[in-house]
């Protein structure tokens, strides 16, 4: 195997999984946003720490970098911030981006857990097993997404996380998880596994909206969407080839397009696209496509 | 001098130690200790009595019988006392006996049995009873004792249920490793479908019966 012939054929070698010779077979879980739709209001958040057993880490904690939010929505601004009249950000032009485990294909984390607890499942999630991580957070340093939590202390006995009967809402289909563990987004795989031994037992494939997030569920505006990404009857699957993002590719249409456009070149194609996947050049081939903005920002 | 003795010494160990590993036995696996404590129930409920063959004096009680849940959901479910009240209450013959009388003041007082878990399995783990049940005995059509014995042993032998399968991982894995025939009876697909219980390509037997592992990927059990 030559260099060359390695980085031609690059996402082969890295799109290379665990099922014998037929990868995503028959599932593979993907996400797509629409960022037109989406308005910031954080209910995805909110729905994830319910479903997920995420601790509230309180302020002091929070500024000190040790939030454990899997979801969080990312703000940016139109304009740069004017700090004119003592004001911290511009009071219009804000742009919301939610951001989690983007369940990379050829995730940066997996290689180097040294012990194997974050690994790839056959139907695409990369998945992360509580009991088997020792809190090295070699995969946290390695996430370009900046998207894995670690628990600095041990948020169930830590006074106001989960005070007496609060206990009682914790989701026991999720472990709670103890001090020095690496956590994220499992595309709450917990549904996931239901809803694919209901399919089972009736001895059927999970038809696209037998599992929905959290998030999903909880957006107001049906700005995410979940499911079968092999299924052409999905919507996710219906949402990823009107906007000719394919997964296994690291440069998708229309960044090609827009490449073009800067280069001088014609808009003929690919101009009115508007998937694309978060870091496409660094190859991690991630699993959810955000629809880019549409409507003016300014209102 | 020095590192060529300790060499020496090192491989003189090492040799001993190989040579005792091919003579003696494989420890086993199955310890006292493993199954955990013997637990004492509420009312020592004689599994024996209603599970156990009629020739010694069984009632052959199907297991899902009381424990109704197994079929349909992930816990197997401990029946409420009302169960045993519905058969008890007309079998004049043991109603004098001192448990059924300990049965009958749970009744008389409305209060649950409090029955203690024998078998636990940590909190991090997720076992759906529905998915082996359907499984083993509605696609396989295995007799229902010896798939609930799988995981609990003979229990139809026993008086009050104790532990007597590890329930470590490593002993889940054993039985996930196997090849376990792939039906299309019942309604599992066949063919590429039966990825579905591992990673790997399904095995075809010469008599053309599709054979597949259990899964065999952390997140399936580890929640």
């Amino acid at each position: 195997m030559s260099v060359s012939n390695l980085l031609e054929n690059w996402s082969d070698f890295r799109h290379t999984h665990p099922v014998d010779d037929v990868p995503h077979n028959p599932y593979k879980w993907a996400m797509s946003i629409d960022l037109d739709a989406c308005s910031g209001c954080n209910a995805c958040s909110v729905a994830c720490y319910a479903e997920n057993n995420l601790p509230v880490v309180g302020k002091e904690k929070y500024a000190h970098g040790h939030s454990m939010h899997w979801m969080r929505i990312e703000r940016y601004w139109d304009e740069d911030i004017s700090t004119e009249g003592g004001r911290d950000f511009p009071d219009q032009g804000a742009q919301f981006l939610p951001m989690m485990c983007q369940q990379c294909e050829a995730a940066p984390c997996e290689t180097v857990c040294p012990v194997g607890a974050t690994n790839h499942t056959p139907d695409g999630i990369n998945s992360q097993i509580y009991n088997r991580c020792i809190g090295s957070r070699y995969c946290e340093a390695n996430c370009p997404y900046k998207v894995r939590y670690f628990n600095w202390y041990d948020y169930p006995t830590t006074d106001n996380v989960w005070p007496a009967e609060m206990n009682q809402q914790l989701n026991p289909d999720v472990s709670v998880r103890g001090k020095g563990v690496m956590e994220k987004c499992t595309f709450c795989i917990q549904r996931v596994t239901v809803a694919k031994n209901n399919a089972k037992n009736e001895g059927r494939l999970v038809h696209d909206g037998d599992v929905q997030t959290a998030c999903q569920q909880a957006c107001p505006t049906s700005a995410i969407s979940f499911g079968n990404l092999v299924d052409p009857k999905s919507k996710v699957h219906r949402q990823w080839q009107a906007q000719q993002v394919e997964l296994n590719k690291d440069a998708q249409t229309k960044d090609k397009a827009e490449n073009n456009e800067e280069g001088g070149g014609s808009k003929e194609e690919g101009g009115s696209l508007r998937g694309y996947r978060i870091f496409e050049e660094l190859r991690p081939y991630p699993s959810v496509m955000y629809l880019e903005r549409v409507r003016e920002s300014a209102v | 001098m020095h590192r060529f003795l300790r060499l020496s010494v090192l491989l003189l160990g090492l040799f001993a130690a190989a040579s005792y590993a091919a003579d003696a036995p494989p420890p086993a696996l199955t310890t006292e200790d493993d199954l955990g404590p013997a637990i004492e129930q509420p009312i020592e409920f004689p599994h024996f009595r209603h599970a156990g063959d009629a020739d010694k004096g069984g009632m052959e009680i199907n297991c899902m019988y009381c424990h109704t849940y197994a079929r349909r959901s992930m816990v197997s479910g401990i029946p409420p006392i009302q169960k045993c009240i519905g058969c008890h209450q007309s079998i004049e013959s043991v109603r004098e006996t001192p448990r059924i009388k300990k049965l009958f003041e749970y009744w008389d007082a409305k209060k649950a049995i409090p029955w203690k878990k024998v078998h636990d399995l940590p909190d991090y783990v997720r076992f759906s009873h529905e998915r082996h049940i359907k499984r083993f005995i509605f696609q396989l059509n295995r007799p229902v004792q010896e798939v609930c014995g799988y995981c609990h042993g003979n229990v139809k032998e026993m008086k009050v249920a104790r532990r007597s399968k590890l329930l470590s991982m490593g002993w889940c894995v054993s039985c996930h490793e196997k090849e376990h025939p792939v039906t299309a009876e019942g309604g599992t697909p066949i063919g590429d479908q039966a990825y579905w219980y591992g990673m790997h390509k399904p095995l075809v037997d010469a008599s053309g019966i599709i054979k597949a592992k259990g899964p065999n990927d952390c997140s399936v059990c580890h929640k």
